[in-house]
């Protein structure tokens, strides 16, 4: 519509992909020549010959949906994000009758590209059924009842066959739902079935549920001058960082996430975001993090400005307990990560895990270690569970590289260059995998040199690798 | 020259009587640590006999070396120190990528609590040991014997202590700077392999022995040694259990020591 206003009145289906492509949705004309969500392009385009096709773009979408809520906040404090496309205000307690709300929430519309419809009742229900009746439309309070009676069962969004046998039972209207006595109804529909009597009675009791207020928090600092040591730079940041926490305090806010912006008198800008792990309000904690990812920075020019902003607010803080915790800080934990990714590049911290498989060299998988937020790092030495009676070997993998083996008598007798001898060996052991995919068949040895080093070697056809060794 | 021999006369309940008895208790202590540590400044490995010869485990806040070439069973009693220690904080590891986590968690570690270091060139690595050693949060943190200046080991050791960390260089030897700055050194090698089955596809390593020398202990006596037995660790693959291995467990197990070349074999039990 935003794109074809002369689309209005005219067929049109919303698809979620040209190629092999499902109908979202579809315009008035549409669903009258038999269009329906739910059908395939192709289906759907049978029915509705010259309906033009668009394809959803969603990001779009909600970004213009985001907007209007935005707007819908200068109305009132407490708006519903019901669906994309209906949204609720609680309108009690601003000074007004139900007219002037709705010329005030028009108003503060009034740059909305698409058309909106208004409604004003008691309850959620009721003000859907009114803007969907005529767009302005009132329903005073007390007479829902009477002003839902002619609408179509349809309001309900009720199933099919539940809509077919209230048909049977010449219910077709929201009216005739209403005047059929509510028990009985309950019993046959259940507890579904009484929450639509309710309805069709003009009873909603389910409150608005306003969504989370967005709130940003960012300060910059320009225009005094340009920073060219690092003491400058950070007697710059430390001032941001002084005020967003000042702000983040002030707002009853921790902050889980910083992002800074470094702009350069040679044009070049430096983005930095640091996730902490535990959301906090602390000038000093926010200025260590960052002076820790600032310090792996290389700058090629004097600093110009620099930006700051918190994000992921959350409300409240931290539980403490009321005995002492000899737990490490999460905070401290975030520090030396944020301190490690400074010095070594983002990341160097890993955690690593052990994975099922019948190839041993992929059984060791890596990820990125965040700081546990768990209240238990540190256990007490008589509730650690017990270790095993005797120390496993551990093993060693090494990047497979080929060795010279010598073989005698059936098995490797001597290895490398210079070459060793064999003292002992176990093996072979078969190892497949992968034979659907990509094939793998390699036999396997442990051997013992005589210097002592216990290799673990695979032979693959003629090839022979070392690919780990015992320690 | 032969030294004198003292002889005492012992009457029970005398104050000579009590003072001998403390006398003999203290070189009692003394065999096993030289200054008696209190149990939370220790970090027992779990193996006996080493923990015997160290007089009750690695001390924190120190540096200390475990010695050895490859195959020594320095990874092995590394980490199951590890094991022990994370009752007491976080263990940190310079993972060049040869970590083998299957075995790793078989030691007893818990690998969530584990941080390993992606760090390569011996700059970045003591970059890397500083930085988490100033955490505070760590009780252990392994690391490759290094070859670094001597102020680089003075401020890693000085770290060290401060945060009651103990700082363990794994590797075939350890420089005359890291010799020196350590605290305990602490040789590893293998004294016997254990087999099971005669040689080829009916044999499997169960293990070896390893032997242990304390190089250097600035709390108790060196010269201690200690032999322990490490298993092989069962569970490489998925399909370990498919090998033929239990058929022939009974009679013949054998052992070989490196060593002495191919030696006789030794049935087991």
């Amino acid at each position: 519509m935003l794109d074809r206003p002369l689309l209005d009145g005219r067929p049109a289906l919303l698809v979620d992909k040209l190629e092999r492509g499902m109908v979202l949705d579809t315009s008035a004309r549409a669903a009258d020549l038999g269009a329906r969500p739910g059908m395939t392009l192709t289906q759907a385009v049978a029915c509705a010959r010259e309906a033009e096709v668009y394809v959803d773009d969603r990001a779009r979408c909600r970004a213009l949906w985001d907007q209007l809520l935005e707007a819908l906040d200068a109305a009132s404090p407490l708006v519903e994000d019901a669906a994309e496309g209906t949204a609720y205000l609680e309108m009690r307690g601003i000074e007004g009758t139900p007219a002037r709300w709705i010329a005030a929430v028009r108003e503060t519309l009034a740059d909305w590209p698409l058309g909106v419809r208004l409604g004003c009742a008691a309850n959620k229900f009721t003000a859907r059924a009114a803007a969907i009746m005529e767009d302005g439309r009132v329903c005073a309070p007390g007479s829902e009842r009477t002003f839902l009676a002619p609408l179509p069962l349809a309001m309900l969004a009720l199933p099919r066959d539940t809509r077919e046998k209230l048909a049977l039972l010449g219910v077709g209207t929201l009216g005739d739902l209403a005047k059929l006595p509510a028990g009985p109804f309950t019993r046959r529909f259940g507890n579904e079935g009484m929450r639509w009597h309710a309805r069709a009675r003009g009873i909603d009791p389910a409150p608005i549920v306003p969504r989370p207020r967005f709130l940003a928090i960012d300060h910059t600092l320009y225009g005094a001058g340009s920073a060219e040591r690092e003491e400058q730079v950070f007697f710059a940041l430390r001032t941001l960082v002084a005020r967003v926490a000042e702000d983040v305090a002030l707002a009853g806010r921790h902050c889980g996430k910083l992002v800074l912006t470094l702009e350069c008198e040679n044009g070049d800008v430096h983005h930095i975001s640091c996730v902490l792990a535990q959301p906090t309000a602390q000038a000093s904690m926010f200025f260590d993090l960052l002076r820790a990812r600032v310090e792996g920075l290389a700058l090629g020019s004097p600093l110009a400005g620099l930006r700051l902003g918190a994000e992921r607010l959350e409300e409240g803080g931290r539980a403490l307990s009321l005995f002492p915790s000899s737990d490490p800080d999460p905070e401290i934990l975030q520090l030396m990560i944020a301190r490690l990714d400074a010095a070594l590049g983002e990341g160097a911290a890993r955690r690593i895990d052990a994975g099922p498989g019948y190839r041993y060299e992929t059984r060791t998988t890596h990820a990125a270690f965040t700081a546990p937020v768990q209240r238990s790092l540190r256990v007490a030495p008589e509730s650690a569970p017990p270790l095993p009676q005797t120390a496993p070997l551990q093993f060693r993998l090494r990047k497979p590289a080929r060795i010279e083996v010598t073989i005698a008598q059936g098995g490797p007798a001597f290895v490398g260059t210079p070459p060793q001898a064999v003292l002992d060996y176990a093996g072979p052991w078969r190892s497949a995998e992968g034979w659907w995919d990509i094939p793998l068949a390699r036999d396997e040895y442990d051997v013992l040199l005589e210097d002592g080093t216990l290799y673990r070697l695979a032979r693959c056809g003629k090839e022979w690798m070392v690919t780990g060794a015992y320690d | 020259m032969a030294k004198p021999e003292l002889k005492w006369i012992e009457t029970p309940g005398t104050t000579q009587a009590r003072t001998l008895a403390g006398l003999r208790a203290a070189l009692a202590a003394r065999q096993g640590a030289a200054v008696p540590q209190p149990p939370e400044r220790l970090l027992p490995t779990g193996i006996g006999p080493l923990d015997l010869a160290l007089g009750g485990g690695f001390p924190r806040g120190i540096i200390a070396t475990l010695e050895g070439p490859m195959s020594s069973g320095r990874s092995s009693v590394a980490f199951r120190l590890a094991a022990g220690a994370q009752t007491r904080g976080l263990i940190a590891a310079i993972d060049d990528g040869t970590l083998f986590a299957p075995a790793i968690a078989a030691a007893g570690v818990a690998l969530d609590r584990l941080v390993t270091i992606d760090a390569r060139d011996p700059i970045a690595i003591a970059r890397s040991a500083d930085i988490v050693l100033r955490c505070g949060a760590f009780s252990l943190v392994l690391i490759p014997a290094l070859t670094l200046s001597a102020s680089a080991w003075t401020r890693l050791g000085m770290l060290a202590h401060r945060s009651g960390t103990l700082l363990l260089a794994l590797g075939a030897s350890a420089s005359n700077e890291l010799a020196y700055f350590a605290s305990l050194r602490v040789g590893a090698r293998i004294d016997r392999v254990h087999w099971e089955g005669a040689s080829g596809v009916f044999c499997t390593l169960t293990g070896y022995d390893v032997r242990a020398d304390v190089l250097k202990h600035k709390r108790a006596a060196p010269g201690k040694h200690a032999v322990f037995f490490v298993r092989a660790f069962e569970g490489f693959s998925d399909a370990d259990h498919l090998r033929i291995r239990p058929l022939l467990q009974t009679h013949n197990g054998h052992a070989r020591s490196p060593a002495l070349g191919r030696a006789p074999r030794v049935a087991r039990g």
